[in-house]
């Protein structure tokens, strides 16, 4: 699959505005045309509720639409002002940090802290039970049983989706979801 | 000629179908083909639309997940479409994000500024048709994506047009060229007939000829009705006109032969008077001379007067006969005319005349030449008859002049013969070329009355006229024309 012209036209144009946010002057714009990677992944955890129809047990019995952060949170308060005012559906979507997965049921999506590569089994266990999309940046996280994965690519936040994972906690993807992802583990075809 | 008029009728029947048939046809086309242009322009735009409306929808996920390669391949879909030249997406930060051309190397440079506030904006260029179409996700707009279709198809929808067109043209001309023969049959074929029998009425005078009449009960029939009726009035009155000039002559004719029959009978009776009276009166004249010169001795001077009497009427008997024949031979003898000179004759005379009383004192005035184209014996006798009238009524006089001349009116030679004599009563003007009608006594002035209808019957014969001026002892003039009222004519007075 190789990329045509205009693809490499914008990967240059993204890395000549990278440089310039790194080396150049901090301005509020600059911040604003070239995002930072956490606003990005904050970005992607809200509006993979978005394209994810929740139809676990918890669907529905929450008045909001629960952001969670497990562990160390990387995002501080990125993660709180994009979802500032958002909606998905009727429910307002609120960032919530989390210690465990029994602390809130409520849980649409939780990001998965790398601090917490070593309890991943028991936390996937449960957000299975719970019917909540688990995202995280721990490497191999879709290999190993985990929903999205951040992958870092050509200077850019891709992810990866494991299917299976997502229909076993009762989570439809929608393909929109699935034509961006990079790898979908799972996929008929693929 | 009438060939080439029927031509030109039919020939401007035939252009006029044709102009109004291609008119209407070229019309009918353009009105065609200008609302198929902008049904096409419109379903184009509706379709490109719907194409980027897709496009957009499928490029939602593409453009939150910042994945322009997902986005490159939803627009390289558009290879199924060979209209759409190029296409892109832009981020709703004016940022390129995804491009597709359907050449390589046809990069579009220029992406259009996507309309504010609105959802969709088109813009019609000379080749292309540009659309943008904002790509809203749960009331965000994250982008615009635009598409540039070719409008190759509009030029090629218009030479078919155009060739249709052409095709129809060709056989709606053809259609009205056989039209027009039909109607050359009902509409121009009449008339060209018409106009064949009106040049040979105008031609030929040929009234009897028709104009064949048509089935239609159209203004034409009309015409050849009323054209066919022109001419039997014509006949008609030409008819009439001849029977009428018919019936002038031969009563003409009638009264012709009856005159001539019965002046004839008059001459002969005339003649054969004349002729008769003159034997006795020879024998009259014989023996009176006889007996003046064989018993002059014998008779007393009374008796020799009487005789002289007898002698002189007898003579004056003679004259009157001569006279009334010289008229009858006037009227009935054949008429020679040349060229000859009145002014030596009217000299001859006057010569003749003045050596018979030698003792008159009379002034003569004549020209040195007035030529006339008349017959020279008849003449001879006008000119007798009037100069001695003026020699003879000029004689009371002791001093006397007689004038001979010519004068030019309107192109005519009016010639005259003036004295200064005893004159005439104007009121008697009439009864002066009479025959045996005198104005005077024969003790005033001798004569028997027939020399001037005698001069009336000669100017009469050439075809000319004669009139008298005159008053009691002013004078007499008596004016004659020689020529038929006929403009110029040989023997005019040079």
């Amino acid at each position: 699959m190789g990329r045509d012209l205009g693809a490499r036209a914008i990967s240059r144009y993204l890395v000549f505005l990278l440089f310039l946010s790194l080396f150049g002057a901090q301005t509020s714009h600059a911040q604003q045309t070239h995002p930072t990677e956490s606003q990005v992944k904050a970005a992607y955890l809200y509006n993979f509720g978005k394209f994810v129809t929740w139809t676990g047990t918890n669907a529905g019995s929450s008045a909001s639409f629960d952001i969670c952060v497990l562990g160390k949170d990387p995002f501080g308060v990125v993660l709180d002002s994009t979802v500032a005012g958002g909606n998905i559906g009727e429910k307002r979507v609120t960032a919530k940090k989390i210690s465990s997965l029994q602390e809130s049921d409520h849980c649409r999506i939780v990001f998965i802290s790398s601090s917490e590569q070593a309890r991943l089994k028991a936390i996937l266990a449960a957000a299975k039970a719970g019917g909540t999309l688990t995202v995280s940046d721990i490497p191999h996280f879709a290999d190993k049983g985990g929903m999205i994965e951040f992958v870092p690519q050509e200077n850019r936040i891709r992810f990866e989706v494991n299917l299976p994972a997502t229909e076993e906690a009762g989570l439809t993807l929608s393909s929109e979801l699935l034509k961006v992802a990079t790898r979908v583990i799972g996929k008929t075809g693929n | 000629m009438a060939v080439g008029y029927s031509r030109s009728i039919s020939r401007k029947l035939t252009v006029m179908n044709m102009l109004v048939s291609a008119a209407a046809l070229l019309l009918a086309c353009a009105a065609f083909f200008a609302y198929d242009q902008i049904t096409f322009r419109q379903s184009l735009v509706r379709t490109l639309s719907a194409q980027a409306q897709i496009i957009g929808a499928n490029s939602i996920s593409a453009l939150i997940f910042n994945d322009p390669q997902s986005a490159t391949n939803t627009l390289s879909a558009l290879k199924s479409f060979p209209n759409i030249a190029s296409a892109g997406i832009i981020t709703s930060d004016q940022r390129p994000f995804a491009q597709y051309s359907r050449d390589a190397g046809d990069e579009v440079l220029n992406i259009p500024a996507p309309p504010d506030g609105r959802l969709e904006a088109y813009w019609f260029r000379a080749t292309h048709l540009v659309l943008v179409h904002s790509i809203v996700f749960q009331g965000k707009t994250l982008g615009f994506v635009y598409l540039r279709a070719d409008l190759h198809e509009l030029d090629q929808r218009l030479k078919r047009y155009a060739a249709i067109a052409f095709v129809v043209l060709l056989l709606s001309l053809l259609a009205a060229l056989i039209v027009s023969a039909l109607f050359r049959r009902s509409v121009a074929e009449p008339i060209v007939q018409l106009a064949e029998v009106a040049r040979a009425v105008s031609q030929d005078n040929n009234y009897s000829v028709r104009a064949a009449p048509t089935a239609a009960q159209d203004e034409i029939a009309l015409l050849i009705d009323a054209f066919n009726n022109m001419l039997q009035q014509i006949q008609h009155r030409d008819n009439a006109l001849q029977a009428a000039h018919d019936e002038l002559e031969e009563r003409v004719e009638e009264r012709t032969r009856e005159l001539v029959s019965s002046n004839r009978e008059l001459e002969a009776f005339s003649y054969s008077v004349s002729h008769d009276l003159r034997g006795p009166l020879e024998v009259m004249n014989g023996f009176s001379y006889v007996l003046l010169k064989s018993y002059a001795n014998q008779l007393d001077s009374s008796g020799k007067e009487c005789l002289q009497s007898i002698r002189a009427a007898a003579r004056r008997m003679s004259e009157l006969i001569d006279d009334l024949l010289n008229l009858s031979r006037v009227t009935t003898s054949v008429m020679h005319r040349e060229e000859i000179d009145l002014s030596s004759y009217a000299r001859a005379i006057m010569e003749e005349l003045c050596r018979t009383a030698p003792e008159r004192n009379v002034e003569f005035v004549a020209p040195i030449e007035v030529k006339a184209y008349a017959d020279a014996r008849l003449v001879q006798i006008v000119m007798q008859n009037l100069l001695e009238n003026a020699w003879k009524y000029t004689s009371h006089h002791d001093r006397a002049r007689i004038e001979f001349g010519f004068e030019d009116k309107d192109g005519r030679m009016i010639c005259f013969v003036k004295d200064d004599g005893s004159g005439f009563d104007p009121r008697s003007t009439d009864r002066l070329f009479q025959p045996f009608n005198r104005l005077h006594t024969s003790a005033e002035f001798p004569g028997n009355g027939i020399g001037l209808a005698t001069v009336r019957r000669i100017i009469q014969r050439h075809g000319g006229e004669v009139w008298a001026e005159g008053a009691v002892e002013k004078g007499a003039t008596f004016h004659f024309i020689l020529e038929p009222n006929r403009g110029t004519e040989a023997g005019r007075p040079v």
